[in-house]
């Protein structure tokens, strides 16, 4: 299948994960000479995951570069040439490989304009499967959202969709800051209806805001990546039993979003988060932190009495052991809690 | 005291009255630069190594030896500083060391690129900060060529990518920065 620009453009047209980022990078390496997309399998193999299909044979070598299997090296091969003016997309077969490379991602990218006084930046774009896949088993399966979300200097954005997909991959690697994009090996393959304005050339998503997926006034649900579709299938069977959960698709993990977060729970007074992350110190655990100290500077408790609770669910099988719908719907009952997987 | 002035003044009269015959000798005994010879590389793949003989003019020489002596002299401060407990953190000095990065800036021109690991300062010299910049670096100003905020081993200068504070973290960084 031929890069898919060149597809006839119909309004809202079935469009994979995988082609959407595809779209996005395509663009991007047409828009700017400078920019070019570094890992393993991504040039021949057209890719791990078939996301930098046809990307060689149209730009060639120098554009589209294998890199032999050293993390470490071709992360620093890349922060370095992002020093030096280029754009560089840098790509993690999985984000638990990013760990061999993690010391250029935060000692070498992210600290590096503060480090510097402002001098000296760092437009790079490290990209990759984060989180669990089928059946990989531990090593294989750690979500990074929390671990690159703790430093300053990073800018962390974790699409759901193809649209958050694509617009997400095409204002990462416009931004001149490091940002850290952590996609999702089974929803790569998913279908979603593309809109019109997204097929355009020049269609971003902006970093640091979210987007509520489902309007809803009883239960505020916060998630990003993979688990925001068990969240929407949740809130569709909740809604049989009569209530209407307002779902929030974080899209970036920091800068968070937490007005949107915040309007939301003011108005539905329950909060619930679900990501695929471990509960300690994660993503849900500063969502619920940033709930209680305060909205509008009001510590919650005195506003609204909510109560804050931290919810592990203990399941045998790897399977279960992740977020699910049903998993999702055992919870609203309580006032305010995070789901995670252990 | 009475010596001492007996002494200088002797001197002075001395260098005035300089015989000719001892000014001719003495300019013969200086030459206006110097032939080295350099061992030669083993090649592989190349048709042609680097020159294996190089002219250092007397112009050149005493540049050099200027940039060297300031390099000395500004490390040695900064290691008094650093006893003196005004530069904090991390102090990775070269002096003693200062022909390394003086003999490289030698080898190469301004638009070349650069990077080092820790022992950085010499270096951030030679690519054309200012001692100025430098100390205030160190002790933490913002008149330091990074505001303060990168220290010893994080100063940045055009086509110079930085002192390093990760070991090893610049061989890496290197590749990406060759053009």
């Amino acid at each position: 299948m031929a890069a898919v620009s060149g597809l006839v453009r119909r309004p809202f047209r079935q469009v994979t994960v995988r082609d959407a980022i595809n779209q996005g990078m395509d663009e991007e390496l047409e828009r700017d000479e400078k920019v070019f997309l570094l890992g393993e399998e991504v040039a021949q193999y057209d890719g791990a995951y078939k996301v930098s299909r046809g990307l060689w044979k149209k730009y060639g070598d120098k554009r589209i570069i294998d890199t032999p299997i050293s993390e470490m090296g071709f992360a620093g091969i890349a922060v370095g040439a992002a020093m030096a003016g280029l754009r560089p997309i840098c790509e993690f077969m999985t984000f638990n490989f990013s760990m061999q490379a993690i010391d250029q991602v935060i000692n070498s990218a992210a600290k590096t304009y503060y480090m510097s006084g402002g001098l000296q930046s760092v437009p790079i774009v490290f990209r990759g499967p984060n989180g669990a896949s089928a059946g990989v088993a531990a090593q294989h399966s750690q979500c990074f959202a929390a671990w690159y979300g703790h430093c300053p200097g990073l800018k962390v954005v974790s699409p759901w969709n193809s649209e958050d997909a694509k617009g997400l991959i095409k204002s990462a690697i416009r931004d001149n800051n490091p940002v850290v994009m952590l996609e999702n090996e089974l929803m790569y393959g998913v279908p979603f209806e593309f809109p019109p304005e997204a097929q355009s050339k020049d269609f971003l998503v902006p970093i640091g805001k979210a987007k509520i997926e489902r309007q809803g006034t009883h239960i505020t649900v916060v998630s990003h990546s993979r688990p925001v579709g068990h969240c929407l299938e949740a809130a569709a069977v909740l809604s049989k039993e009569g209530v209407e959960c307002e779902v929030i698709n974080m899209r970036t993990i920091r800068p968070m979003d937490m007005e949107t977060i915040e309007a939301s729970v003011m108005k539905t007074n329950h909060l619930v988060t679900v990501e695929g992350g471990w509960p300690q110190f994660g993503v849900g655990a500063e969502i619920c932190a940033r709930i209680m100290e305060g909205i509008s500077k009001k510590p919650v408790l005195e506003y609204s009495q909510a109560q804050i609770k931290r919810l592990k669910l203990a399941f045998a099988l790897s399977q279960l052991s992740l977020p699910s719908p049903r998993s999702c719907i055992q919870f609203p009952g309580c006032s305010c809690c995070s789901c995670h997987w252990c | 005291m009475r010596k001492m002035l007996a002494a200088v003044s002797r001197v002075l009269s001395g260098a005035s009255q300089k015989p000719a015959s001892r000014v001719l000798i003495a300019s013969r005994n200086f030459a206006n630069d110097a032939t080295f010879e350099i061992k030669k590389c083993d090649l592989h793949r190349l048709e042609e190594g680097p020159p294996v003989t190089t002219v250092l003019t007397r112009e050149d020489g005493l540049k050099y030896y200027r940039m060297m002596q300031t390099v000395r002299r500004m490390e040695l401060k900064a290691d008094q500083l650093y006893k003196q407990k005004i530069i904090r953190g991390f102090c990775h000095l070269c002096d003693g060391q200062e022909a390394c990065c003086v003999g490289l800036e030698a080898g190469i021109n301004p638009t070349d690129h650069l990077i080092t690991a820790y022992r950085a300062h010499g270096f951030t010299f030679t690519r054309g900060l200012s001692v100025r910049e430098i100390l205030a670096e160190l002790t933490g100003r913002k008149g330091g060529c990074a505001k303060g905020k990168g220290g010893s081993m994080h100063m940045y200068a055009k086509n110079f990518y930085g002192g390093n504070g990760i070991v090893g973290a610049q061989v890496a960084k290197d590749k990406g920065v060759l053009p």
